[in-house]
């Protein structure tokens, strides 16, 4: 489990970084008119090409898998919650923020998650 | 010699230390001092690059260290005589290996096997020159079995192939396919960047 700060802090900004910034891409480019099926997979779409760049950069300063697996997963959830939330109808630059933010937080915890589960496990079948 | 991985890799080297140097290194040092740490008798390096795992080596061993891109071996050369210890380049293809059959004692990799052409016939081709019983100590990333990063690695894999790794590999199952028993996983992070140990049968 990591638990050096800067790389906990890094991975912090990164991926509630990267979250607002798709979250502000996608609720600026969906719509109310658009379908709801359609407003979420193209989230996801927008989100994992936002994310794929920001994490090469990033990875210089805070790792290759460790940095861009949780920042392409938390682009891919803003992308496709802001997505369904704009179609719903218009969203406010804050609120956009806001969300793709938390859900780039949850991105994280999810791979953090993940990452303990695997750890636990290994080190239960090594005792 | 692979003249087209040599190509890719020469032209990696443009870049490589900028992307790599800092944050990748700096955030798998604590296991890499952990596996080098296990370095003893007359050790094979593969993939040396441009000498970023120099620093993790623990002091006092005898390495041979090879890469296929003469460009990347340019770049470890100083890191290379700043090593305290026996640390001698070569410009090889793992699959060119042309020591004799069980010369080693122990052989090492750090982000190779994902990158490496024919990996189960490089991996045949370290466990030639490993003596009976030597061991196989790889720090290495592979592909995922949980979405949706598995489908991720596989996405990016035909783009990240033509500038350097793959992404998706099985290298654990390869290192077995390649005849190594004992072969041991130790997860780094989530089931993608590992710890491999394995052992030339008796």
């Amino acid at each position: 489990m990591e638990r050096r700060p800067y790389f906990l802090l890094g991975d912090l900004v990164s991926n509630t970084a990267v979250g607002g910034l798709v979250a502000l891409v996608v609720a600026s480019v969906v719509s109310e008119t658009w379908p709801m099926a359609l407003a979420m997979v193209l989230g996801m779409l927008v989100g994992d090409f936002v994310a794929l760049p920001a994490a090469v950069g990033l990875s210089v300063l805070f790792g290759a898998m460790e940095l861009m697996l949780p920042v392409m997963l938390s682009g891919m959830l803003s992308g496709m919650v802001v997505g369904m939330r704009a179609a719903t109808g218009p969203m406010s630059t804050d609120a956009a923020l806001g969300l793709g933010a938390s859900l780039g937080l949850l991105g994280l915890l999810a791979t953090y998650g993940l990452n303990a589960y695997i750890q636990g496990k290994h080190h239960q079948r090594a005792s | 010699m692979d003249i087209a991985t040599q190509r890719k890799w020469d032209n990696a080297v443009r870049g490589y230390d900028l992307m790599n140097a800092f944050g990748p290194e700096r955030r798998w040092e604590p296991w890499k001092r952990k596996l080098f740490s296990h370095m003893a008798g007359n050790v094979l390096f593969l993939a040396i690059g441009t000498g970023q795992d120099i620093q993790f080596f623990p002091p006092g061993r005898r390495i041979t260290a090879i890469d296929i891109s003469e460009r990347m071996l340019d770049q470890a050369r100083p890191r290379a005589e700043k090593y305290d210890g026996d640390l001698d380049l070569r410009h090889l293809d793992v699959h060119d290996l042309d020591y004799p059959t069980a010369t080693f004692d122990q052989v090492f990799t750090s982000c190779t096997f994902c990158s490496v052409p024919n990996p189960v016939d490089g991996l045949r081709a370290l466990g030639r020159v490993l003596k009976p019983g030597g061991t196989l100590g790889m720090f290495e990333h592979t592909g995922s079995r949980f979405f949706p990063f598995g489908l991720m690695l596989d996405l990016m894999t035909p783009l990240t192939r033509r500038l350097g790794p793959e992404l998706n590999r099985n290298t654990p199952d390869n290192v077995q396919r390649a005849g190594f028993v004992d072969v041991v996983v130790e997860p780094v992070y989530l089931d993608v960047v590992k710890i491999i140990r394995a052992r030339r049968p008796n």
